[in-house]
């Protein structure tokens, strides 16, 4: 039996940013070796953005590039020359998968697209994932996440209402939805290719990948030409519905999020708050939903003194869903994650320990876990051109004066 | 025709609104896929809206998206006999994903431990809102405490305005995402050891899995973020992320470098700009970010983001998008549906797909297609989603071997 479920499985990962990182995570923390090839012309640009350890720029400080990047290997090189290529070609046969995540030209223009390196290795397996996909007339678009997501429609049904400003989601959303995407077709072209010997090229444009996650309004539109839009906390189905606020602690606004679906649950909350719905304004659903506006300043005013967390133990006890609101001091914080054991804190070569996403699901019998922190520029240089390559130090000495290796 | 990737293997679906899109994952990739549903039909079968407003079982747009590809058997859980069947289903299946409230399935004899016993290859993947351990585990769901609780909820909406969810709930669908990837990397050791496993897929983690650089904020630059509308709600200088158009809004990342010089003389050149910009060194200014930002920094701000808008104010997203694509741009309009629809891009990929759907709703209906394209396994999608109960003979009698007479009985009976 295996430790891990990808053990033994080598992956060559060019992909940088969100998706492609984020997917290659997965295959790392459940065992497989995945070597970061960084380029020194295209660096990943999260290794230069926030948080850093310390408050301190730099390339091996930031966190947000540690987080994506667990349980890899990194090797740094620049791809534009052609000695970098050569050393790229003699690593190509040891990987069952290679992936990248740049502009679609950029492979090609180094000669690592697809193409060549299936003459290499015929059962190769390689994704590509970019904004907007390989081919068609918007491939070459370039851009992050929070592009994708105002693409994608997210930001259209994020805001307080038709004719006010989007209020959109933090950050890349669409990074977030399309990995778990990608990811689900790697796993299965590796069983594929285990089954018949065969390869593949996998292509995914994140924009395609996030309308997933719009089906029913797309569908919906196509059908009748009704758009969803912003619409606030509304809800057809749950109301109350939305955030309230609860009491202030310093100087924080704290809220609390109610969801109550039917006369039993509506009459627990009322219990709880010690209220009656006396002029009955509330006394059925129906009526709850339609008057969304006068049911949450109702609410609103029951909530106002307490505390959210409390709140939140009394309602769940009474049997309905509540939850604080939570930011992400409370995150670190906060119960039901501590027993899922989600926080961990690994021990980075610069940062020293620092505080990582652990993963969102448990196994039963081969458990994935972080199983290294992410490494600094070239970490493993001399393991992989010496140790995988055979290199000699002094040939990997002249190519560092060559700026090959970096 | 599914795809070959993954044909062969079959899953049994008991998933409701918080897994939906797990059982769709699959069946986009191969996997025969069968749905257990109720006498009466899952509860995603009443999720409104509902095409043309008219509610039914096969109108419910949600069902119509996350059953799409699906197989559908009907069984009362709450019944010996339906039990049993599921049993029996269980022993012909690879795959087992379930979101009801934790312990029901065990206390029904329906829980992992019993059924891996049968059919120790079985993958049996569970979707908890909190996990099977904290104090949360057995709390009431609905979508918006997933997105309160995972934090994503806190940093979305306007300062002195309520935090906000999206229009489209999205946790129940982070979590079927999380559940296709666990369940598939728990299949992998599977297929050489013979072995299956149980999962536990945790709602909230996924939900905090979305909030990009966030997370650790508070530890390593001490203060958290909060929601800011259409500002920047990251570190250092308030920037203005969202900006109005003539018919709409416009996203834009103002990064360093070469794409901001490109917008801003974009800007110079419809005569918004101002004298300073167009001897600015772009590649070095970063405030807020790696430095200071200065009261200088602040008012130059001020001015880009001016400039930028009364642009913006000049034209339609359309004209704005048109030019992004040629001058290489950090911008994207703010699309809507229709906008989707219509999309050159979309349409030159071959994107959207029209799947049958006439003997349930009475027409043809458009559906986003395949979520990437594999060139040797080519995702089909071009099943509708099932009627309640539309493959209980296929699967009762063809699968299990079941008499119709015997099915007709369980009918009778209301265990099917």
């Amino acid at each position: 039996m295996s430790r891990y479920a990808f053990e033994g499985i080598h992956v060559l990962d060019f992909s940088w940013v969100g998706v492609g990182p984020i997917s290659t995570k997965y295959l790392a923390d459940n065992g497989a070796e995945v070597i970061r090839v960084e380029s020194v012309s295209r660096l990943d640009v999260l290794r230069i953005a926030p948080p850093w350890k310390d408050g301190q720029p730099g390339p091996n400080n930031s966190q947000f590039f540690a987080s994506f990047n667990t349980s890899k290997k990194g090797i740094t090189l620049d791809l534009s020359k052609p000695k970098a290529r050569e050393l790229i070609l003699r690593l190509v046969p040891w990987a069952d998968i290679v992936s990248e995540s740049f502009t679609p030209k950029a492979m090609r223009n180094w000669g690592l697209d697809f193409e060549h390196l299936r003459a290499i290795k015929s059962d190769l397996i390689m994704f590509s994932t970019c904004m907007q996909g390989q081919t068609g007339p918007n491939a070459m678009y370039p851009g992050f996440g929070q592009l994708a997501a105002a693409l994608s429609g997210f930001y259209y049904i994020s805001g307080y209402g038709e004719g006010q400003p989007p209020a959109p989601p933090y950050g890349a959303y669409s990074d977030f939805v399309a990995p778990r995407l990608l990811t689900s077709a790697l796993i299965a072209a590796l069983d594929y290719k285990r089954r018949t010997g065969k390869g593949q090229y996998i292509d995914m444009s994140q924009y395609e990948a996030a309308l997933h996650n719009l089906s029913p309004a797309i569908i919906d539109y196509f059908a009748t030409g009704r758009t969803l839009g912003p619409r606030g906390n509304e809800s057809h189905r749950y109301a109350p519905h939305g955030a309230y606020r609860c009491a202030d602690e310093g100087s924080e606004d704290r809220w609390i999020a109610i969801a109550v679906a039917n006369d039993q649950e509506w009459k627990s909350m009322c219990q709880v708050f010690g209220v009656a719905d006396a002029d009955g304004r509330f006394s059925t659903q129906l009526l709850r939903i339609e008057h969304r506006a006068e049911l949450d300043k109702f609410v609103g005013n029951l909530t106002r003194g307490h505390q959210a967390s409390e709140l939140t133990a009394k309602l769940q006890a009474a049997g309905v869903a509540a939850y604080p609101v939570q930011n992400c001091v409370d995150l670190h914080q906060d119960e039901n994650l501590e027993a899922f054991d989600f926080w961990h804190w690994l021990e980075h070569k610069q940062m020293g320990p620092s505080p990582y996403e652990g993963l969102s699901h448990r196994m039963s019998r081969t458990p994935g876990e972080l199983r290294s922190a992410a490494p600094v520029l070239g970490q493993h240089n001399d393991e992989v051109f010496r140790g995988m390559l055979g290199l000699t130090r002094e040939e990997i000495e002249q190519l560092q004066k060559e700026n090959v290796i970096f | 025709m599914s795809s070959e990737l993954l044909k062969g293997f079959r899953m049994l679906d008991l998933t409701d609104e918080k897994g939906a899109l797990c059982g769709k994952i699959l069946a986009d990739l191969g996997v025969e896929i069968i749905k257990v549903e109720p006498p009466g039909g899952c509860s995603t079968r009443r999720i409104p809206p509902f095409l043309e407003d008219e509610a039914g079982p096969d109108r419910s747009l949600y069902h119509i998206a996350y059953g799409a590809g699906k197989k559908s058997v009907t069984a009362n859980l709450e019944t010996a006999d339906g039990r049993a069947i599921v049993t029996e289903l269980a022993n012909k299946c690879d795959f087992l994903v379930e979101s009801f409230n934790l312990g029901y399935l065990d206390s029904i004899g329906l829980g992992y431990d019993a059924l891996a016993e049968l059919n120790p290859r079985l993958i049996y993947t569970s979707i908890t809102p909190f996990g099977d351990k904290g104090p949360g585990k057995n709390y009431k769901w609905a979508d918006i405490i997933s997105w309160a609780a995972g934090g994503m909820m806190y940093l979305m909406g306007e300062e002195g305005k309520p935090p906000i969810q999206m229009s489209l709930p999205q946790a129940g669908l982070h979590a079927g995402g999380e559940a296709a990837v666990a369940s598939l990397i728990a299949h992998y050791p599977r297929q050489s050891d013979g072995l299956g496993q149980r999962v536990v897929v945790n709602m909230q983690a996924c939900i905090v899995w979305t909030l990009m650089n966030e997370q650790a904020m508070p530890i390593l630059h001490g203060d958290h973020l909060r929601r800011s509308g259409v500002y920047s709600g990251s570190l250092g200088v308030r920037r203005k992320m969202v900006f109005q158009c003539k018919d709409g809004y416009i996203s834009s990342v103002i990064g360093v470098g070469p794409t901001t010089k490109n917008l801003i003389d974009w800007v110079i050149e419809k005569g918004f700009g101002v004298e300073w910009m167009k001897t600015m060194d772009w590649g070095t200014w970063t405030p807020g970010l790696f430095m200071q930002a200065t009261p200088e920094d602040l008012s130059r701000i001020a001015d880009m983001e001016n400039g930028i808008e009364k642009m913006f104010m000049t034209m339609t997203k359309d004209e704005i998008y048109r030019e992004t694509l040629k001058r290489r741009l950090l911008l994207a309009p703010v699309m809507t549906e229709a906008d989707i629809a219509r999309d050159v891009q979309l349409k030159a990929r071959g994107f959207f797909v029209k799947v049958d759907h006439t003997d349930t709703v009475g027409r043809m209906l458009t559906m986003p297609g395949p979520f990437a394209k594999l060139s040797e396994t080519p995702i089909t999608i071009d099943h509708r989603a099932p009627r309640i109960g539309e493959h209980n003979e296929e699967i009762y009698c063809g699968l299990l071997g079941h008499g119709r007479e015997q099915m007709s009985t369980l009918r009778a009976i209301g265990a099917i």
